[in-house]
Parts: C-alpha cells; sequence; structure tokens
C-alpha cells in the first residue's frame, strides 16, 4: 500500500475529528481503515484520546456554586436598582429642560400679551421677565451668605424655648 | 468549511436572546439559574487555561461580575458561550500575566533565589481523572500550554465549532485548527500512540 495513503487517512481522521469531513472522504477512509491495520491501530487510539478527554470530571463544590450565584445575584440588584435611579435622573432632567422651554415661551407671551393690554413699554415687561426666571435662582444662591445668620437666629430661640 | 461558515452566521436561537434581554434587564433570578447552570463548564475551562483550581474558582465570579458590566454588548446574535468563554479567557491571561510579571519581580529582587510554590500543574486534572487512560492524558495536559489545552477542551467538550473557538481565541480558524491537532498529536503520543507531537 502506497506511503501517502497513510498519510492520507491520518490527515483525514484528524481532519474528521475536528471540522468533519465529507462523504466521499468518509467512504475512502473506512475503507482504508478496515484493510490496513496500522491505521485501524491509529484511529482506535484518536478516539480514546477523545473518549479520555471526556473522561474528566471535576469534582463540584455546591457551597461555592451557590456563594458566586448568590454574589452575581446582589450585584444584578444593585445595578438594576442604579441603572433604575440614573433612569429616573435622566427622565427628570429632561422634563425639567422640556418645563424650562415651554415655560419660557409661555411666560414670554404671556407677558407681551399683559404689557400691550396695560400699554407698558417692552423694556419694562422684558426687565420682569428676567427678574421672573433670575430671581428665584438669585435667592437660592444667596441663601448660604445668609445661613449662619439664620442658623444663628433659629438656635437662640431655640434656646429660649427650652 | 461549509460548517464552519454556516457555524459562523448562525441565526439567533431563542435562548440566546432571552440571555441577552436577560442580561440587560438585570433580571437576577434568571441570572442566578445562568450561574448555576454554566459554572461547571466556566470552572472546568478555568482550570484548563490556569491549572489552578482555587484560581479557577475566583475567576468564574470574576466572569460573572464582568459579564454583568459588559452586558450590553451581549446582543444575542451568536451563541453565548463563546461569549462567556471569552470573557473568561482575557480574565484568565489578565491574571496569569499579572502573576508572571509579579514572579519576574520577586526573582530580580532576590538573586539568591525564592523558593516559590511549584506550578499545581497536575492535581485539577489529576483529580478529574476516572480512567488510566485520562490519568495518562491528564499528564500531558499538565504539560500541555494552556492555548491547546482550550482548544481541545472546547472543540471536544464544549462542542464548539472552530469558528466559535476562533472567535473565543481571536485567532484565526486555520491557528485554532492547528492548535487542535497539535494538542491531539501530544495527547495521543502521551496515550502511547505512534502520532509524535509536532
Amino acid at each position: 500500500m502506497p506511503i501517502e495513503n497513510h498519510e492520507k487517512a491520518r490527515f483525514l481522521l484528524h481532519r474528521a475529528l475536528v471540522e468533519g469531513i465529507s462523504l466521499e472522504d468518509r467512504r475512502w477512509l473506512d475503507a482504508h481503515v478496515g484493510q490496513c491495520a496500522e491505521c485501524g491501530r491509529y484511529a482506535d487510539l484518536s478516539a480514546r484520546t477523545v473518549r479520555a478527554l471526556d473522561w474528566f470530571a471535576l469534582e463540584l463544590d455546591p457551597a461555592a456554586a451557590l456563594r458566586v450565584e448568590n454574589v452575581v445575584r446582589s450585584r444584578a440588584e444593585e445595578m438594576r436598582s442604579a441603572e433604575a435611579h440614573a433612569k429616573r435622573l435622566w427622565i427628570g432632567t429632561a422634563v425639567a429642560i422640556f418645563l424650562t422651554f415651554t415655560g419660557s415661551a409661555v411666560t414670554w407671551h404671556t407677558l407681551a400679551w399683559l404689557a400691550s393690554q396695560w400699554n407698558l413699554p417692552s423694556r419694562v415687561w422684558q426687565i420682569g421677565f428676567v427678574a421672573f426666571w433670575l430671581l428665584p435662582s438669585l435667592m437660592l444662591a444667596l441663601l448660604p451668605l445668609f445661613r449662619r445668620t439664620l442658623l444663628g437666629g433659629h438656635s437662640d430661640s431655640k434656646g429660649q424655648t427650652i | 468549511m461549509v460548517a464552519v461558515v454556516t457555524a459562523f452566521s448562525r441565526v439567533a436561537e431563542p435562548e440566546s436572546q432571552c440571555i441577552a434581554r436577560a442580561l440587560r434587564r438585570r433580571d437576577s433570578e434568571f441570572i442566578g439559574r445562568m450561574v448555576s447552570q454554566y459554572h461547571y463548564r466556566l470552572l472546568r475551562y478555568l482550570v484548563y487555561w490556569t491549572s489552578r483550581r482555587e484560581l479557577a474558582e475566583d475567576l468564574v465570579q470574576e466572569t460573572w461580575l464582568r459579564v454583568l458590566e459588559h452586558a450590553g454588548q451581549y446582543n444575542g446574535r451568536l451563541r453565548f458561550e463563546p461569549w462567556l468563554f471569552s470573557i473568561a479567557r482575557n480574565l484568565a491571561i489578565d491574571h496569569l500575566r499579572k502573576q508572571q510579571t509579579a514572579t519576574q519581580r520577586m526573582c530580580r529582587e532576590d538573586e539568591a533565589g525564592v523558593d516559590l510554590p511549584a506550578p499545581d500543574f497536575e492535581s485539577p486534572f489529576f483529580a478529574a481523572a476516572r480512567s488510566e487512560d485520562a490519568k495518562r492524558i491528564a499528564a500531558a495536559l499538565g504539560a500541555l500550554e494552556p492555548i491547546y489545552r482550550e482548544a481541545l477542551l472546547l472543540r471536544f467538550q464544549e462542542e464548539l465549532s472552530l469558528a466559535e473557538i476562533a472567535q473565543v481565541a481571536r485567532a484565526p480558524i486555520s491557528t485554532v485548527s492547528s492548535r487542535i491537532h497539535r494538542g491531539l498529536s501530544m495527547l495521543q503520543a502521551a496515550l502511547g500512540g505512534g502520532a509524535d507531537a509536532d
């Protein structure tokens, strides 16, 4: 039997295990392995090698498996609640931005209409519009400056009542 | 080759889409079941990579935490296993690289030589070997480089296609095929066959 046939048989045996071979190659291989004792032994050895891999079985530690499961579960819960919180924050921000723009437009038109009803100069109601938007934030910004005074006054009054 | 191409363009299976959805929703019940379902296979893969049982157990947990972090990247179009194994693989490689750097640093610091613990190469495989053949192969597996062990495990135990293994190993299909060939040859030689390792 030509040596190339044995080489081809070994090549096909490996290939059959790794990625599969065509029907035609399978027929040729089966015929060759049936006739050639050496290639037959090689085919048995290949099959034994793969089977031996299948016989590896790790002992599982159920406690370790459960520990991992619990850690992963609780992390998933944490991430879900953090993501839900972030989602609410984004929605809140989007709503606030939307309301700011629509509110500005509505206020602008309302003030313009009122000014036309009361014959006010446009600069007056426009200053009013700016004040309407800026005053609340200015007051909030100034609040920390008076915080100490406010807190001091509060503690004094508290002291008197006790 | 046709099988490889088909596997590469595999249409989404309902299970993989369920997994992708559950991961995106952070469905802790479903994820808990998945952790339990894949625990053995992931552990075995990491043992094959690291050759250390305890390290593999730590990496299993880290793998799942990373799966949660990168859940958005899994769209369910391909099977879940290759994606899971590729995450585990990256973690194992990172860990082994850090360990190697630390060992090299220690060796440099102490020229007289440090009694580093011997690598636990054989024990996880020997412990798992249930037959004489498996014991002989255990010794050969311990001596194989992780990339060959990985290729053999993914092909013959996980039954992944070559394309899927290539996805996990981030290597061309031809490289994966050659790794499996070489790994098999080495194991056959250990079993007393006539095949020589390349």
